[in-house]
């Protein structure tokens, strides 16, 4: 006959119970851990959160929890080659221009700490961007009377509007490199724009073009549903 | 006797109806499971890249890389035992050359001989479905997706109908229809809405 022996039994269910406790305590130590770092995560926030910009508002806009890092947030690549790489500067200007990247290079650049905010709900603060001006660029060109909105234009047709006077602010960047090292794939590489006072989908990835418009041309996004102006303290998320 | 009338048929549209969403249901599922796989997908966004598996890792080769631009990318591509033709290869600062390959850069340090390696690798089917799912061909498609909208109408409308339940149209199904309209009221009431 086949039937185990008693002795045997007992110690099959002794192993199946220490297994049982071993894989709870396992399971229990990762939630544990995982738990921790949400938690420290969330310290990052709440310390953040205590802080005020120059401008007299909360460092982290409403509805934000604070990341470390960016996220790569998709959109449909352009070319990350820089010898691919040309942007052209036109619409209501006197001197439409047309930079490689050698020019860029060349162009005056400046590296500033500026925090970032996704329209999902993610926060980075001090990411540090070198890039051109976009006020530079626009004195350059010589943005004629009457307009009041800018174009930002990515790889495949997408477009990104902003009001003039937020785009000619001194934190807007047309960037190539973030923290020390040339933009990532992901990131928009070879050069994206950086508006940091608005949603992050405004700051165009692989950037193609800047283009000076006096009526607004909703672009992207903001004519799938979400808004128009994009005011990360205002939550203007969605339409 | 007075000739006998034949009996009037009755309208059967029950059996029609039964067809209808039977046929309609096998032509949506193919766009059913593209719609719904992106749509969690993209979703979590905020989690992942839906389409994309992008990648970072770093290689020290322990010593300084002097030379041409063209002859640092052809150590570097040595020295990974990559054997691929560069797309690009760009002195983007003093010390750091970018070779640039079909779905990776690397990010080449010349005075330390560091290499910063990242790329993207499609998520192959569900990069498809999210460029279908968002429309981002645009063209065509839209005519498909409208019909595919209008085709899923047809099929929550039929399937109302396709049973006669014990109480007509007021019993368990109006139950759960009521049920199911409710969960985006209830939402939007609970939410504040937009």
């Amino acid at each position: 006959m086949n039937t185990p022996k008693p002795k045997t039994r007992e110690v099959e269910n002794l192993l199946r119970r220490r297994s049982f406790i071993r894989r709870a305590t396992s399971g229990t130590v990762i939630a544990g851990l995982c738990g921790g770092l949400y938690v420290l995560d969330d310290l990052l926030t709440g310390e953040a959160k205590a802080e005020n910009r120059s401008d007299g508002r909360p460092r982290v806009p409403p509805g934000q929890r604070v990341l470390r890092a960016l996220k790569p947030m998709g959109g449909t690549p352009g070319s990350p080659n820089p010898s691919d790489f040309s942007l052209t500067v036109y619409g209501e200007v006197e001197r439409p221009l047309t930079l490689d990247f050698g020019g860029l290079l060349r162009s005056e650049n400046v590296e500033l700490e500026v925090d970032v905010h996704c329209v999902t709900g993610w926060t980075v603060l001090g990411a540090r961007f070198k890039g051109v001006r976009v006020r530079d660029l626009a004195e350059r060109v010589g943005v004629k009377d009457g307009v009041n909105h800018v174009i930002f234009e990515g790889a495949h047709g997408y477009t990104a509007n902003v009001r003039l006077g937020e785009a000619l602010a001194p934190d807007v960047l047309v960037a190539h490199r973030l923290d020390g090292r040339s933009l990532a794939r992901p990131h928009g590489a070879p050069v994206r724009a950086v508006i940091p006072s608005l949603y992050f989908w405004k700051s165009a990835k692989w950037l193609k073009g800047i283009k000076f418009v006096r009526r607004d041309e909703p672009g992207y996004w903001e004519t799938r549903g979400y808004n128009n102006h994009a005011d990360p303290w205002l939550e203007e998320r969605y339409a | 006797m007075p000739e006998k009338q034949a009996p009037r048929r009755r309208l059967r549209w029950r059996p029609w109806l039964r067809a209808t969403h039977r046929d309609l249901g096998y032509l949506a599922v193919g766009l059913t499971v593209i719609y719904a796989l992106s749509g969690i997908a993209v979703n979590h966004i905020e989690d992942w890249d839906p389409n994309f598996n992008n990648y970072e890792e770093t290689h020290q080769l322990g010593r300084a890389l002097p030379g041409e631009d063209a002859a640092v990318a052809a150590e570097v591509l040595r020295s990974l035992d990559i054997d691929e033709e560069p797309a690009d290869v760009f002195r983007v600062d003093t010390d750091e050359v970018q070779v640039l390959l079909g779905t990776r850069t690397l990010h080449v340090r010349t005075d330390t001989g560091e290499i910063r390696d990242e790329g993207q690798k499609p998520r192959l089917l569900l990069r498809i479905a999210n460029w279908l799912h968002l429309n981002r061909g645009k063209k065509a498609w839209t005519y498909v997706a409208d019909a595919y909208a209008v085709g899923l109408l047809t099929l929550a409308i039929t399937g109302i109908f396709m049973l006669p339940g014990r109480r007509g149209i007021l019993g368990r199904g109006a139950i759960m229809v009521l049920l199911g309209a409710a969960i985006p009221f209830l939402y939007v009431v609970l939410s504040g809405g937009p």
